[in-house]
């Protein structure tokens, strides 16, 4: 299980490293070359507009991570109270209240879901977080409960209860603290889901600029010059496989390692 | 018997509630929109002419639920509405778009059941050994990579490196049956994710039934492997999969969506993509109720399905 950990931190390292300096060695934009070109200074050719694929690729993925990681952070923000509420409180009804209308939400496929909102609304990237992050809530929110719901039965939250703590005491300082480490593991499972949903909607034109510096966009744009300039295509869509594949073997390795303890 | 019934029922409602809310929830994002509807919609192109036609065409004047129950209603009777493009009716754009879909998902299901369960089986005969580790590392690696970046890479390999199949679709129209060169590919990156989570629920499934008394005994009745694996232990280790199977189909729809833009093919996930980039209410309405629809369609069979396997289970409803 180790290994497979190290080999996740390997395979996400570059991406992300990448990722997140990269746009600091990235420097001025040169001027503008012909499109799909091979040589002259661009080591990695030219893209569908003319520019530097190798600046590029510098610049192209701080939006995905950045993106992936506030979209995970905020559906956490609303499953968080939601489940916590809907796990410890004593009435039926707003228990119902709470989850019933996600399980609902829950039936619709989740780029279903972003296509429908983009069709009408043109989303820009804050936009395509909080949408992400909306569609991973009823989820989010059904394992907050379910590990919630596992720590309120035990005899210390009876015990909190029968001493007059308060609800929030309970609530936060015990609940909360118990299931922290699952969530911590469902954070990392669920931030890959979120990687591929926003590399995913990216692709589709969703949430960035038609000729925005990411990857996936990078992908989308230069497939038409696919058999003049393959290099503008595959050293992104490598980049985006690393990136999801090894966060995968990470944070599965590190998952495995907490079932065990 | 009656707590079963009870469940079933609850489940059927579930299933109802979710019908009516995809409707409820299709119909509240045109609704959603800022300001006159009929201005946004018109995007790039505000003229007036085209603005009063919209309006015209949507119906705006009228109250939004009556709207809805007209829709519904129409929903009912298979009318989809009419285009703001090009004046088709919805339904034609369902009908065009039908076909290679369901080609696509059809084989990637029928597919999908015996590669994942035949990876599965595979790793847990070799547990803890390097087939398992190789299988298992794949199936996790692979499962969160999104398809439009891994079928990029394929069509560099096959179609671009190697020349052995066609990078994309384009040219064959619908008829994808008469080129199954084509098909490949598209059927491969599909079933990519799906593949790997049934592989490695089938795998966890069989190592625990493989531990099991009941197949202990009959290991010591002197069975032969074959039997012992398929017709003792994988009964067992396939209820929890066939959960899986439903979430899937999530996933595959979604997947055909991306799969349907990145190879050309004229599907569903194409008219809708379409339809999105050109502000096409109506067409984008009409899909994603259908889409949406069979979801929860596919979801109430496999939970109905995986019940009847697993009574105790007592999946949530």
């Amino acid at each position: 299980m180790r290994s497979r950990a190290a080999l996740g931190v390997l395979v996400m390292g570059v991406p992300l490293a990448l990722a997140l300096l990269g746009p600091l060695f990235a420097g001025e934009p040169g001027p503008r070359a012909a499109s799909f070109t091979l040589g002259n200074g661009h080591w990695l050719g030219t893209d569908f507009t003319g520019r530097d694929v190798g600046r590029e690729i510098l610049l192209g993925g701080r939006s995905v991570v950045l993106v992936a990681l506030a979209a995970t952070l905020l559906a956490y923000v609303v499953a968080l109270p939601l489940g916590l509420i809907g796990a410890l409180t004593h009435r039926t009804w707003l228990e119902e209240l709470l989850m019933r209308p996600l399980d609902v939400l829950l039936a619709v496929p989740s780029l279903l879901m972003i296509l429908l909102v983009a069709s009408v609304l043109t989303p820009d990237a804050t936009g395509l977080a909080l949408l992400v992050a909306l569609v991973n809530i009823p989820d989010a929110a059904r394992i907050v409960r379910a590990a919630a719901a596992e720590a309120a039965s035990r005899p210390a939250v009876e015990a909190l209860r029968m001493q007059g703590e308060t609800w929030w005491r309970m609530a936060v300082g015990y609940v909360g603290r118990s299931v922290a480490r699952t969530l911590a593991a469902d954070a990392g499972v669920r931030l890959t889901g979120v990687l591929y949903l926003v590399a995913t909607a990216a692709f589709l034109g969703v949430g960035v600029a038609p000729d925005a510096s990411d990857w996936a966009v990078m992908v989308d744009r230069n497939r038409t010059g696919l058999f003049v300039q393959p290099w503008a295509v595959v050293v992104p869509a490598l980049l985006i496989v690393a990136l999801t594949m090894g966060g995968n073997l990470l944070f599965d390795a590190l998952l495995e390692k907490r079932r065990r303890v | 018997m009656s707590g079963v019934r009870s469940w079933v029922v609850r489940r059927l409602l579930l299933g109802l509630g979710q019908t009516a809310a995809v409707v409820l929830l299709v119909f509240a994002l045109t609704e959603a929109l800022p300001g006159d509807a009929a201005v946004v919609l018109a995007g790039d192109q505000p003229d007036p002419d085209r603005i009063a036609a919209i309006r015209e065409a949507m119906e705006l004047d009228r109250p939004a639920h009556e709207r809805l129950l007209d829709w519904a209603a129409g929903l009912l009777h298979g009318d989809f509405g009419t285009s703001l493009v090009s004046d088709r009716p919805v339904s034609t754009y369902l009908a065009d778009g039908f076909g290679p879909t369901l080609l696509l998902a059809g084989l990637t299901v029928a597919l999908l059941v015996p590669t994942g369960v035949g990876l599965g089986v595979l790793a847990a005969r070799h547990e803890g050994r390097f087939v398992d580790r190789l299988v298992s590392s794949t199936t996790l690696g692979v499962y969160a990579v999104p398809e439009f970046a891994f079928g990029v890479l394929l069509i560099t390999v096959f179609a671009l490196r190697l020349g052995w199949l066609p990078p994309t679709a384009v040219g064959y129209g619908t008829d994808l049956l008469g080129h199954p060169a084509a098909l490949v590919l598209p059927v491969v990156v599909l079933l990519s994710r799906p593949v790997c989570s049934l592989a490695r629920l089938v795998r966890a499934g069989m190592i625990d039934a493989l531990d099991s008394p009941y197949v202990a005994h009959a290991r010591r009745y002197g069975l032969s492997g074959v039997r012992l694996r398929y017709a003792h232990a994988l009964p067992n280790a396939v209820a929890p999969a066939a959960q899986q199977l439903a979430r899937t189909i999530d996933w595959l729809l979604g997947g055909v969506i991306v799969v349907e833009a990145l190879f050309v093919i004229p599907g569903l996930g194409t008219v809708l993509i379409n339809a999105v980039a050109e502000r096409d209410v109506p067409v984008v309405q009409g899909l994603a109720v259908v889409f949406g629809l069979s979801t929860v369609v596919l979801n109430l069979g496999a939970d109905l399905v995986t019940h009847r396997l697993t009574p105790r289970a007592g999946v949530a409803a």
